[in-house]
């Protein structure tokens, strides 16, 4: 019996000093549509010493460097307003926020669209209220990539 | 009105060259005996643009990547560096890349200033990949950004900083972060990570990023808190560190994780902008992201942060105004067994229906991002209650702003020393003990994340006067604990690691110095009006020689309260019992009990006061303990 505890005690010791070795660091964001770009496989769940480590370096693994101008290139584009490259790459990225904004018609994230769309400050508050009203256009699958969304938006706002 | 400021580059830039090649020698040369005497290669501002520091093998720039020097001898001689920008500013050429004026903007935007360049008697060149990057960037001022640590993770208490040029667009999320991080290598294991990553073997580089990318980083997916610190600094001070950013482009530093990090970094590119505050040479042996906040602080360069609340508070504060039947139907939403629909038509205003669905999206998205669902399955459940949301109009949905904690910088400091008298039994004594960094469970939870320890090389020296006994009576590597309360949205787990030299006493009045490694896991619960209750299992492995066999090995429990009893006051009340199953396993059954209060008097006093009893097979002691702390 007390060898059984003594594994069990030595397995328990190499468990948390080693359950870091796996670290979330499989950080993808590939897809057009909702869910793509919160990063999977999330680094804040583990936790042991070695993680520390991790933390204070802030690793990224090489993709993560200049990105000034991000890539929407690998998705269908938007017809509409190709121009405004901002646009396209803030629905792009967020995407998700952006669905829970319009739902509740208020946020930050359609307070940046607005902007980018160049929406007058006075007229704001229709335009968050109109996007409200026409969520289910806006998003009416859960499959829908985001070139179609700012289609939709630019139709309902033009 | 801003654009039409013109910095020295745009002419360095767009003037064209009205003199042949034959006139360049002579001008140089006049250029380089100027800089002699203007001592230009001793400058601090030069000194900064290539983060040269003095050292014990003289000077040398912090910058590994020999690609970031036009001299070859450049990482170690500022005049050679110097001489070769000189040379620099009458080279052109096809590709922008290989041209010094385009590829280091910063230094030659510096140097045009320095010497007053004509830039008339130089050859015209151009550099519109770097024009089209500033115009991007678009800086009009700049935020020092911090992120706090996570709520279960110390490993990431240390907190992050890095810093944010704020465009002309309102909003901030549109504003370009760039970040200082090491590259690390994804095929490396655990060890191997700290391993390289304490001694500097991973690269490190500056990255520029929208800031809504940083938020989303943060914010959702690390469940942490972002603090925005504007820092008052001219357009032109900003465009200076825009210049620098660039240059730094794809330029590594070797990656040091106690002093030259992500923070460390982030310090040369504020000194470019105001060069009189001598910010790096403020951290010597490690940099802790909170101190460089205080730092810029105390240069006088930040005001009062904007708080931006992490998705995990934001659904406790949610959860935090709803009542409980209405979390029960937030819950029954997240298990599927109501659909979202159905919430609406449920007899309650509009409002608390609003905060529902809130509280359900913002749920889903967090279990999401944690790997509970499929990327389908997320898609479908987030879908289905935002439409449901989308039908209740916003003006009946006001939320509160959530409340935004204690600035991280308003905590104690870091460093801590204590000056301690006790009594173990009936011998007194004396101690004095000390930690470089960084919380300690007792300490005052303002800025640092509540039921959080994360202590690094804490030393105790006890003298016994009586016997005139001196001991190190503890050296802990490294103490971390992580207590997070579990409720109906999160389900943390709780764990401990400590490892260390401590002095432990034998039957027969003798004692010796033992090496230890105690690691634990285990769950806690915020119990009103009790406090934090913790239950932790534990193992213990103790080697010395006084051993027999030379190590004993045990396993056990340990179970504690920890109490906020007011703003200052916090008490802790633990008990632990282990029973030794390997090596000397008589000596490793031991029973301790411990009250703990910590009264924190200012950010840089605090008092303490420690009564605990411990008990093993042929010994045991009462010992008392008051301790007088101060943090710098």
């Amino acid at each position: 019996m007390k060898r059984i505890l003594g594994i069990f005690a030595l397995t328990l010791i190499f468990a948390s000093t080693s359950f870091a070795a796996d670290m979330g660091l499989a950080r993808t964001n590939t897809g057009c549509g909702l869910g793509t770009m919160l990063f999977e496989g999330g680094s804040a769940n583990n936790s042991s010493l070695l993680q520390a480590f991790q933390a204070t370096t802030n690793g990224t693994s090489g993709a993560q460097t200049f990105g000034i101008s991000s890539g929407t290139s690998e998705c269908t584009q938007p017809e509409k307003f190709v121009q405004n490259e901002r646009l396209n790459e803030f629905v792009y990225a967020n995407l998700d926020t952006l669905a829970k904004d319009i739902a509740q018609g208020r946020g930050e994230s359609v307070r940046t669209l607005a902007e980018l769309m160049q929406v007058a400050p006075e007229k704001r508050e229709a335009f968050y209220r109109n996007l409200q009203t026409h969520f289910a256009e806006i998003f009416p699958r859960e499959n829908v990539e985001y070139a179609q969304v700012v289609d939709t938006i630019v139709t309902l706002s033009s | 009105m801003l654009r039409k400021l013109a910095y020295p580059l745009l002419f360095l830039l767009l003037f064209p060259s009205l003199h042949g090649a034959a006139e360049t020698t002579p001008y140089r040369d006049e250029l380089k005996e100027s800089a002699t005497k203007l001592r230009l290669p001793d400058d601090r501002y030069w000194h900064v643009l290539l983060h040269y520091k003095r050292g014990l093998f003289g000077t040398e720039s912090l910058v590994d990547d020999p690609k970031f020097f036009l001299s070859p001898d450049g990482r170690n001689d500022p005049s050679a560096e110097l001489d070769a920008a000189i040379d620099g500013l009458f080279a052109d050429g096809e590709k922008e890349q290989a041209i010094p004026r385009c590829r280091f903007p910063a230094r030659y935007d510096w140097l045009v200033r320095r010497l007053s360049v004509d830039l008339t008697r130089l050859p015209e060149v151009s550099c519109p990949i770097l024009e089209e990057q500033r115009n991007r960037i678009d800086a009009k001022s700049a935020s020092l950004i911090f992120a706090s640590g996570h709520m279960n993770s110390p490993a990431s208490m240390f907190g992050h900083t890095f810093l944010r040029f704020d465009s002309s667009y309102e909003s901030p999320l549109l504003s370009y972060a760039v970040n200082y991080a090491a590259r690390i290598d994804r095929k490396d294991n655990g060890l191997v990570y700290a391993a390289k990553g304490i001694f500097g073997l991973y690269p490190g580089y500056f990255s520029i990023l929208p800031y809504y990318e940083k938020v989303k980083e943060y914010g959702n997916m690390d469940q942490r808190d972002l603090w925005e610190y504007r820092l008052n600094f001219t357009e032109e001070e900003v465009q200076r560190m825009v210049l620098h950013v660039l240059e730094l482009q794809g330029i590594y530093s070797d990656y040091f994780f106690f002093k030259e990090n992500c923070s460390y970094d982030l310090l040369f590119v504020l000194e470019i902008g105001a060069p009189a505050a001598k910010l790096t040479d403020r951290f010597r042996l490690f940099t802790i992201p909170i101190d460089t906040v205080k730092a810029v602080r105390a240069e006088g360069l930040i005001s009062e942060p904007v708080f931006r609340s992490s998705q995990a508070r934001k659904i406790r504060h949610i959860a935090s105004s709803l009542g409980d039947a209405d979390i029960a139907r937030a819950r029954s939403v997240l298990d599927n067994a109501v659909a979202p629909e159905k919430i609406l038509a449920a007899d309650i205003p509009d409002t608390e229906k609003g905060k529902i669905l809130d509280l359900a999206s913002e749920t889903v998205q967090l279990r999401y991002a944690k790997g509970q669902y499929t990327k389908e399955e997320y898609r479908k459940r987030f879908l289905t209650v935002l439409s449901a949301r989308s039908t209740i109009p916003a003006s009946e949905s006001v939320l509160r702003p959530v409340p935004a904690p204690e600035p991280p910088e308003s905590g104690h400091e870091s460093s801590r020393v204590a000056l301690a008298v006790g009594i173990r039994e009936e011998d007194s004594f004396l101690e004095v003990s000390g930690r470089p960094a960084y919380h300690d469970l007792l300490d005052a939870d303002a800025g640092f994340t509540p039921g959080s320890q994360i202590e690094f090389s804490r030393a105790a020296v006890r003298y016994y006067p009586d016997t005139g006994r001196i001991r190190l009576q503890e050296w802990d590597l490294v103490h971390i604990l992580s207590l997070a309360g579990r409720n109906d949205f999160f389900r943390p787990v709780s764990w401990k690691f400590r490892t260390g030299f401590a002095t432990k006493p034998f039957p027969g009045g003798s004692d010796a110095l033992v090496f230890f490694l105690n690691p634990g896991g285990g769950m806690a619960w915020d119990i009103r009006p009790l406090g934090l209750v913790y239950v932790l299992l534990e193992t213990e492995v103790d080697v010395a020689g006084r051993y027999n066999p030379d190590y004993t090995a045990g396993v056990g429990l340990s179970a504690g309260i920890l109490r906020q009893m007011t703003r200052s006051w916090k008490t802790l009340l633990a008990a632990r019992q282990m029973a030794g199953v390997l090596g000397d396993e008589n000596r490793g059954r031991e029973f301790s009990a411990i009250l703990r209060q910590g009264i924190s008097i200012s950010r840089r006093r605090a008092i303490f006061l420690d009564i605990g009893r411990t008990v093993s097979p042929g010994l045991h002691y009462n010992e008392g303990k008051f301790s007088v702390n101060f943090y710098f």
